[in-house]
């Protein structure tokens, strides 16, 4: 049976005996979900000299929407609660379709969103969708309270920007603006989920005029970090909203990325791809945006 | 530590170390084997259980993390010596071929059925998904469910 390695356990009731705790002890990691942690731990990957379980802590798994106000989702929440949540489809229904492809049922109760941004996978399925939601990672630590943007977030595959004595505490997204259309579209080796993205693709179009008001493009598994597609971003941004403008647009994205081959898929093949499911999701967010769709 | 759970109805009291997963605890602790561990790192799913209900890789879950709540084993299924009708209908259907993963594959149709007792082919597969079976006996356990559904 595969066992975990001895480490030191703590239970912090607060958020402040949690960052004490961080700061203390040598070696210490947080726990949120543990469907990334443990697993590295079981492989030997990593080896914290502790554990601090953030269950403990009050608050940390809320959901709320104040009107007009915005959404705040406490970084504890898990992948579940995300995709069930009446609050999130009303407001964000692109979180609850990225939610609803990340990992299998069994992950997605324990996962949680705080450790599935914390943890920098370039792979991560619910990265790409609060990035162009501007959404905003309110994180505490030794000195304090910060807020970091979710284009300042990542450092590299598998690194952030926080220190190791700060954590997630919770995800502030602003609130939508209407005639808002959005998409997340994943390519897996299987369908609906279950397995690492061969290449994820969030967009999102607020229609004014029949022209593009504000737009948003994002990737995963295309570079070491998620990404926004900028350039293809402002190639929607540039004139009326027709055919040929959201596949110029498909086109730029899959232009600007820099893919790795790996055991996954080829460069070649993540490009290609890019730019069928880029088309794609803007179409179907266009069609959000008129109304043709629901979210 | 001293972890406080519901197995099956039964409330246990138990000191474990907080590095014991709750696979652990359910297979060497309380002596269920009945939740299999297949790769141990949460992408086979052969670990499932429902703990206050929802599926969840046990191998991922630390045992601590289970007090004070409602854990259920393919052992909790059956009622006086009675086999729950899903388990019925894998029997029926001969949806068991070597066994590992069926357990795993009963507990998350149970907490479909639980939520959705009139699910769709393609809720069965999706709430099905995070559970490999290497015999391929997918379409027969597929049947088995729909066998039992409302």
């Amino acid at each position: 049976m595969k066992r975990l390695k001895h480490f030191a356990y703590f239970e912090p009731a607060s958020i402040k005996e949690a960052v004490e705790t961080l700061t203390e002890e040598d070696g210490a990691f947080p726990l949120a979900g543990g469907t990334d942690l443990l697993v590295r731990m079981k492989r030997g990957e990593i080896h914290p000299a502790a554990l601090v379980n953030l269950k403990h802590i009050r608050n940390l798994k809320k959901i709320k929407s104040e009107s007009g106000n915005g959404t705040t989702i406490g970084a504890l929440a898990s992948i579940s609660d995300i995709q069930g949540s009446p609050v999130i489809r009303a407001k964000h229904p692109l979180l609850v379709q990225a939610a609803g492809v990340v990992g299998a049922p069994s992950i997605r109760n324990l996962a949680t969103l705080g450790g599935n941004i914390g943890r920098a996978s370039p792979a991560s399925d619910m990265s790409p969708s609060l990035m162009i939601l501007q959404a905003r990672i309110l994180t505490e630590g030794p000195k304090g309270k910060r807020e970091v943007g979710m284009n300042e977030i990542f450092a590299g595959p598998g690194t952030t920007t926080l220190s190791k004595t700060e954590f997630i505490t919770a995800f502030y997204i602003p609130e939508p603006s209407p005639h808002t259309g959005t998409a997340y579209l994943k390519l897996g080796r299987r369908t609906g989920g279950g397995d690492c993205a061969l290449v994820g693709v969030a967009t999102l179009l607020t229609v004014e005029n029949d022209e593009a008001g504000a737009v948003g493009i994002a990737l995963s598994s295309v570079g070491p970090t998620p990404v926004r597609a900028l350039k293809a971003e402002e190639v929607l941004m540039s004139g009326p909203l027709d055919d040929e403008r959201l596949k110029e647009t498909a086109r730029a994205a899959a232009g600007e990325i820099n893919p790795i081959s790996d055991h996954r898929c080829s460069a070649a093949y993540r490009r290609e791809m890019v730019k069928v499911l880029t088309y794609r999701a803007l179409i179907e967010s266009l069609q959000k945006a008129r109304g043709g769709l629901p979210g | 530590m001293i972890l406080e759970v519901t197995v099956n109805g039964e409330r246990v009291q138990k000191e474990i170390e907080p590095r014991i997963t709750l696979l652990e605890f359910l297979r060497q602790t309380l002596h269920l084997k009945g939740t299999k561990e297949g790769c141990g790192l949460g992408d086979c799913g052969t670990c499932i259980v429902l703990v206050d209900g929802k599926p969840v890789n046990s191998c991922l879950m630390l045992a601590i993390d289970a007090k004070g709540r409602q854990v259920t084993t393919i052992e909790g299924l059956s009622k006086e010596g009675d086999l729950d009708p899903v388990q019925k209908g894998f029997i029926e259907k001969g949806a068991v071929q070597c066994g590992f993963c069926t357990p795993a594959m009963i507990l998350s149709a149970k907490a479909l059925l639980a939520q959705n007792p009139a699910a769709e082919e393609e809720e069965i597969k999706q709430a099905l998904s995070g559970v490999l079976c290497r015999c391929g006996s997918y379409k027969k356990i597929i049947e088995a469910i729909e066998s039992v559904k409302k």
